[in-house]
């Protein structure tokens, strides 16, 4: 009964971040259509408030396009940029659940991806948010 | 004339007066993400995004001016790939790849298909061969054939890139992805390395080799993950290239001395393989 419960558990977690991620797969060959490829795309299940930072090599003259989906249940992805000292670069702070920020950087060095789910759909307690950094 | 205006004004705002208060309209809640200070940020930092893929590279190399030639700059490299040590087959397919992806413009036909046959015997000894050793395949005819441009082939190549990674994170296991990384990494930095110092271009040495906290990660891994996994000289020489690597890549400016020691350096670990 508990194994069972726990498989389900896992298998609704699994399938938040399936959907973001399919979210996400989308974008990502939209891209490749118009020369953007991918560095890296990853997934997590976030809680109301909760993030996850990614530390990224940026590369003076490439263009960068970080983009994220979050599920259905997540109704507010917000993305910020910081540079290595923890200055804030660049932020998407729409109220949806898509987020893209663009950015150039003008030295080679390294940087600070944060992804935050800072609004859940009514009750749900997680939800599933997925983030590819691209570039051209 | 000016009392008549007066008294429509007492009027209009008696009437105002007299109308019931409008409840206060609610304001939707906007929930805004925290900035975060450097400690949070370097407290929570996942790597899985840190390093630069070879695809990637190549596009810096092509931006900074930095592209003919490169294939012969590729040492020849016979890499076993039916070998049993999977970590030893990881790293050697991560260079395999960057050789490939970084020379893709100006390799010739024969050793372009030369470098996609060792990435698919390194994919194949991961036990990821299947999907990627059929893409490879097809890759390979369209090459032999002249039937895809060079410049669709960088695209086509980094799109198998995308692939190859979390296919051999699913097949092989997470461990293998560093590891590949990893041979990628220095291949590439090697590769690089060579021809800046032949263009003897420091502005784009300074742009292309300044990654710190890339070569941080990779000594963090070995020292965590290499003992016991490698001969003791591997690591041994490993570790002090990283060091080194570190040391040159956190300069503020790269001079010619430090792209030709990240290329002795490079070398050095290579040739271990």
């Amino acid at each position: 009964m508990l194994s069972s419960l726990v498989l389900a558990l896992s298998t609704a977690a699994l399938a938040d971040e399936k959907a973001a991620d399919d979210c996400l797969k989308t974008k990502i060959w939209e891209g490749y259509n118009t020369g953007w490829a991918v560095r890296t795309a990853t997934s997590a299940t976030l809680a109301k408030g909760e993030h996850r930072i990614y530390l990224v090599t940026l590369y003076a003259g490439n263009e960068y396009k970080i983009m994220a989906c979050g599920d259905t249940a997540v109704t507010n992805v917000d993305l910020v940029l910081y540079d290595a000292l923890g200055n804030e670069l660049a932020r998407d702070g729409h109220q949806d659940r898509e987020p893209v920020l663009s950015y150039k950087a003008s030295a080679t060095d390294t940087f600070y991806i944060a992804v935050h789910a800072t609004a859940l759909l009514g009750a749900a307690t997680s939800g599933g948010v997925a983030t590819a950094v691209t570039y051209k | 004339m000016l009392s008549s205006l007066i008294v429509t004004l007492v009027l209009a705002g008696c009437s105002d007066a007299e109308k019931p208060p409008e409840p206060p309209k609610e304001e939707p809640q906007v929930e805004v993400a925290p900035k975060l200070d450097a400690a949070a940020l370097a407290a929570a930092a996942e790597n899985i995004a840190l390093v630069p893929s070879p695809a990637e590279m190549q596009r810096a190399l092509e931006k900074n001016g930095i592209q003919a030639g490169l294939s012969a700059m590729v040492p020849e490299r016979k890499l076993k790939m039916d070998i049993e040590n999977k970590d030893v087959i990881a790293v050697r397919t991560g260079v395999v790849l960057a050789d490939a992806l970084l020379t893709v413009k100006d390799a010739p036909k024969e050793k372009l298909v030369e470098r996609l046959a060792a990435v698919k015997a390194g994919v194949a000894a991961l036990g990821a061969g299947g999907d990627i050793g059929a893409v490879i395949d097809d890759l390979t005819a369209r090459i032999t054939n002249d039937s895809v441009s060079r410049d669709d082939l960088v695209k086509e190549l980094d799109e198998m890139h995308g692939a190859i990674i979390p296919e051999l994170k699913y097949e092989a296991g997470e461990r293998c992805v560093p590891l590949i990384q990893a041979g990628s990494w220095l291949a590439g930095s090697n590769l690089v390395a060579a021809a800046l110092s032949t263009a003897n271009n420091t502005s784009a040495a300074t742009e292309l080799l300044r990654q710190p906290q890339v070569a941080d990660y990779f000594l963090k891994y070995v020292a965590a993950e290499g003992e016991g996994k490698a001969p003791d000289e591997v690591i041994k020489q490993l570790d002090g290239t990283l060091k080194k690597l570190k040391e040159i890549a956190s300069k503020p400016s790269l001079t010619i001395d430090d792209v030709n020691e990240v290329k002795a350096q490079t070398d050095a670990v290579l040739g271990l393989l």
